[in-house]
């Protein structure tokens, strides 16, 4: 008999999308339930979540700051303390954010491990703010 | 999802706890698994609906203390259910002065003081305040001037409000005065009948619903729920129904409470008959006024107002009854006790004990008034209500604090300051009042927390009465002390200050100053006398006595009633030494029928006498009399006999009595009351050494 994989992480879509076909909610499996959590994590800033301040990065507020490789300094550091802190399934590599002066943008790379894969994945993020 | 044996815990409140919960509640599934992970979705999603769980929980916790007086903390809800009692939350109090008012230069045979002129007080704590007459007086002038004595003046504003009843706009005939400084005690209402019919009716505050008829003329007060008193009429049953176009006056003053308290000297700023100066004479200052009751204080009072249900029959009605109906006068205490509870016992009547705001005690006038119009009409008949005065006993505390300077930041004096502060709130918080106990482990206690560089501190305490003397008639003092008394040794037993001016018993025309009390040294206790408890019987002749006990020397001997029973037992040799004695009576050897007398021994210890003195110009002690009074060691009762003074050099004429007390611990009951004199310098003494 065939026997299917067995899920090891499973969560819902933030995105509340249908599952195609069958009507019911989506849901995301393993690499991309972690990917959407470390995604979360950066975007979710302190004092957001009820009761527990200290869950998220002030990524939004360092975008206000001077578009320079020194914010982009504090913007890695950030991601590193959040991932660590929070994702524990996320083992970090790289993190890489390059300071795009032109486009009052940051470009953030961050490449990780999930659980025992050789295989690395990444998160690519376009960080500009809107207001 | 979940599975049949799985469940959800409800009793948490805390958001933690419920999203753990929640938390646990799915693991019990394997569908979706990253609650665990706080960055997840699912985790969002949790957050929400333990926050929302928790809001819910919270909600309903709240309304549900705010349904019961144990536990409203908001006002609204407080003054609500004291409603339910039928309690209205006290409101401020104006405090009242005494002046005397001369108007000079007046033409007129008569002058008319009208009601409400304004007069300004003294700076009290920076602010100046308004003080008004509250009825009108009018005197005859004689000599161009008109004397107003002794009149009340009240700290407050007038201030008055007109409502044109409406019923549909209001038809609940509810009236709110929108002033939380307002004393309800001056409410005056008057209903005019139309805006075009200026024909009026006095109203006044319904206490006695069962007298109220469909048309008695009578408006009831509340507290509503943003604070501010509530003025309602009738329904046509109970009292009478308004109808639409009566204009309803309310009149009241306004006040600051206890914040004008002490104001004793006052400016006239109106004009009295056209003329705007006078000469006022401070008579008493300003007093007897009271804040707004707290949250605490309703919920203290108004179960207590419901169970004396308007009547005065045990000590807790008369207490709620007096606070509750206090005539505008304001009480920091209230102490009631039956009359069998005095020594000697007086039977039948109930003595109330009253500490004024502000005051020591309160005048003849206001006693009569608390009993005529607030104890009788509700007392039971045959039970006589007295009122006796707060009898004050002051505690001197002299204190040396060990302190580690390298501990503070603080210099010695500031500490000195703070342990002076410490001492005077101690004494605020658990003294000044009835029932209260002074002891030396709260003290020491307090000056200890007073600052973490203060290791110990020791201290000895005085208690000290003071008392005006009558100083044109001699008059016996009875002082009590109400606790076992330390004998005193030579230089450091009872005393008195200031000085005190006698006349020369030899010379009347000599006045001598400087003269102080003390205590006269006593060195042997002797038996003081012998008292008989049973004359026995049958006695041929005198039995002997004799008297065991650890002194020496004492003798005495009895005196025989004819028929065979002991007279008496006269003391013959008072000896020496004694700490404890028994008499025994042994029949004569020849007596072989006399039998069963016996006798207690009263040792000369219990009392010890007092004397007074002066030191001569050149500074040699002479003794003025050797015994002005006695002092009962064991009662702790100092009594000055025949003491007559004719002047104390003192400006408020005071003199202070001071004793040692054997125990630390001092209790008061019925009307003693144990304080600090905030006004004596003395009263509080702290020495500081620093440790090495």
């Amino acid at each position: 008999m065939a026997q299917t994989l067995q899920k090891i992480y499973s969560d819902i879509d933030l995105t509340f999308n249908r599952q195609p076909g069958r009507g019911d909610l989506a849901l995301r499996y393993d690499d991309q339930s972690v990917i959407a959590s470390v995604r979360n994590l950066l975007l979710t800033n302190f004092y957001e979540r009820p009761f527990q301040p200290s869950v998220g990065s002030n990524i939004n507020g360092l975008l206000f700051e001077n578009i320079s490789p020194i914010t982009a300094s504090i913007i890695e550091t950030e991601i590193q303390n959040v991932i660590s802190n929070y994702e524990p399934r996320a083992t970090i590599s790289d993190i890489s954010v390059t300071a795009q002066e032109d486009q009052n943008s940051f470009f953030a790379r961050v490449t990780f491990f999930i659980g025992n894969n050789t295989t690395p994945t990444a998160v690519n993020l376009l960080l500009q703010r809107d207001r | 999802m979940g599975t049949a044996n799985s469940n959800i815990q409800l009793a948490d409140l805390d958001f933690q706890n419920i999203k753990s919960n929640f938390i646990n509640y799915l693991r019990s599934q394997n569908t979706l698994k990253d609650y665990d992970y706080t960055g997840s979705a699912l985790s969002v999603l949790l957050d929400v609906l333990a926050y929302n769980t928790q809001y819910n929980g919270f909600y309903l916790n709240m309304v549900a203390n705010e349904m019961f007086l144990d536990t409203a903390l908001q006002r609204s809800s407080v003054a609500s259910q004291a409603k339910l009692l039928d309690y209205t939350p006290k409101s401020v109090i104006c405090p009242s002065a005494v002046i005397s008012l001369n108007v000079v230069n007046v033409q007129a045979s008569s002058l008319t003081l009208p009601k409400y002129t304004k007069f300004l007080s003294e700076n009290i704590n920076g602010v100046n305040y308004t003080f008004i007459t509250t009825e009108e007086t009018t005197v005859n002038t004689a000599n161009n001037s008109a004397i107003f004595n002794n009149i009340t003046i009240k700290q407050g504003v007038p201030f008055r409000y007109n409502f044109t009843v409406d019923s549909t706009s209001n038809p609940t005939y509810v009236f709110e005065i929108p002033d939380a400084q307002i004393d309800t005690t001056t409410i005056q209402v008057s209903v005019q009948q139309t805006a075009s019919n200026a024909s009026y009716q006095i109203y006044s505050l319904a206490k006695d619903y069962l007298h109220l008829t469909s048309t008695s003329q009578v408006y009831f007060l509340q507290e509503g729920t943003d604070g501010y008193y509530q003025i309602y009429f009738g329904d046509g049953v109970l009292g009478n129904k308004l109808s639409d176009g009566n204009i309803v006056n309310v009149s009241y003053l306004s006040s600051q409470g206890t914040a004008s308290a002490g104001a004793n000297n006052f400016q006239l700023i109106d004009t009295i008959g056209g003329l705007g100066s006078a000469i006022i004479t401070p008579i008493s200052p300003a007093s007897q006024g009271g804040d707004r009751e707290s949250i605490s204080s309703i919920k203290f009072q108004a179960p207590k107002a419901y169970s004396a249900q308007g009547r005065a029959v045990t000590k807790e009605d008369y207490i709620t009854t007096i606070q509750q109906n206090n005539l505008g006068y304001s009480f920091d205490a209230v102490n009631v006790w039956g009359g069998e509870q005095n020594n000697p016992p007086v039977y039948g009547q109930v003595f109330v004990s009253l500490k004024p705001t502000g005051a020591y005690s309160l005048t003849d006038t206001q006693k009569q008034r608390i009993i005529n119009e607030v104890i009788n009409p509700i007392s039971i008949l045959t039970v006589k209500p007295t009122i006796v005065d707060p009898d004050y006993t002051y505690i001197k505390i002299t204190t040396n604090v060990l302190y580690d300077p390298t501990k503070t930041n603080l210099t010695s004096s500031q500490i000195q300051g703070a342990v002076v502060t410490a001492i005077q709130n101690f004494a605020t918080t658990t003294l000044n009042t009835f029932n209260s106990t002074f002891n030396s482990y709260d003290l020491q206690t307090a000056i200890k927390n007073t600052d973490p560089s203060i290791i110990t501190a020791e201290f000895s305490i005085q208690l000290q009465k003071k008392f005006l003397p009558n100083l044109t008639t001699p008059t016996t003092y009875n002082l009590q002390f109400g606790v076992p008394l330390q004998r005193g040794v030579l230089l450091s037993g009872v005393n008195s200050s200031p000085a005190l001016q006698f006349r020369d018993p030899t010379n009347l025309a000599n006045i001598i100053d400087g003269i102080f009390i003390e205590e006269v040294p006593t060195v042997t206790y002797g038996i003081d006398h012998i008292s008989l408890i049973n004359p026995g019987f049958s006695y041929q002749t005198a039995p002997t006595v004799n008297i065991l006990g650890d002194g020496t020397g004492a003798a005495a001997y009895a005196q025989m009633k004819t028929n065979g029973q002991i007279n008496s037992i006269v003391l013959t040799n008072s000896g020496n030494n004694y700490t404890s004695a028994i008499v025994t009576i042994t029949p004569a050897i020849s007596d072989t029928t006399g039998q069963n007398g016996s006798a207690t021994a009263t040792l000369q210890g219990q009392f010890g006498t007092l004397r007074s003195y002066y030191n001569t110009a050149n500074n040699v002690k002479t003794i003025f009399n050797t015994n002005v009074g006695t002092i009962d060691y064991t009662n702790g009762v100092v009594t000055l006999n025949s003491f007559g003074p004719i002047n104390v050099d003192y400006p408020l004429g005071q003199l202070t009595i001071g004793v040692n007390p054997v125990s630390t611990i001092i209790s008061s009951s019925q009307n003693k009351i144990i304080t600090v004199d905030p006004y004596d310098p003395l009263a509080v003494v702290v020495s500081l050494s620093a440790k090495s």
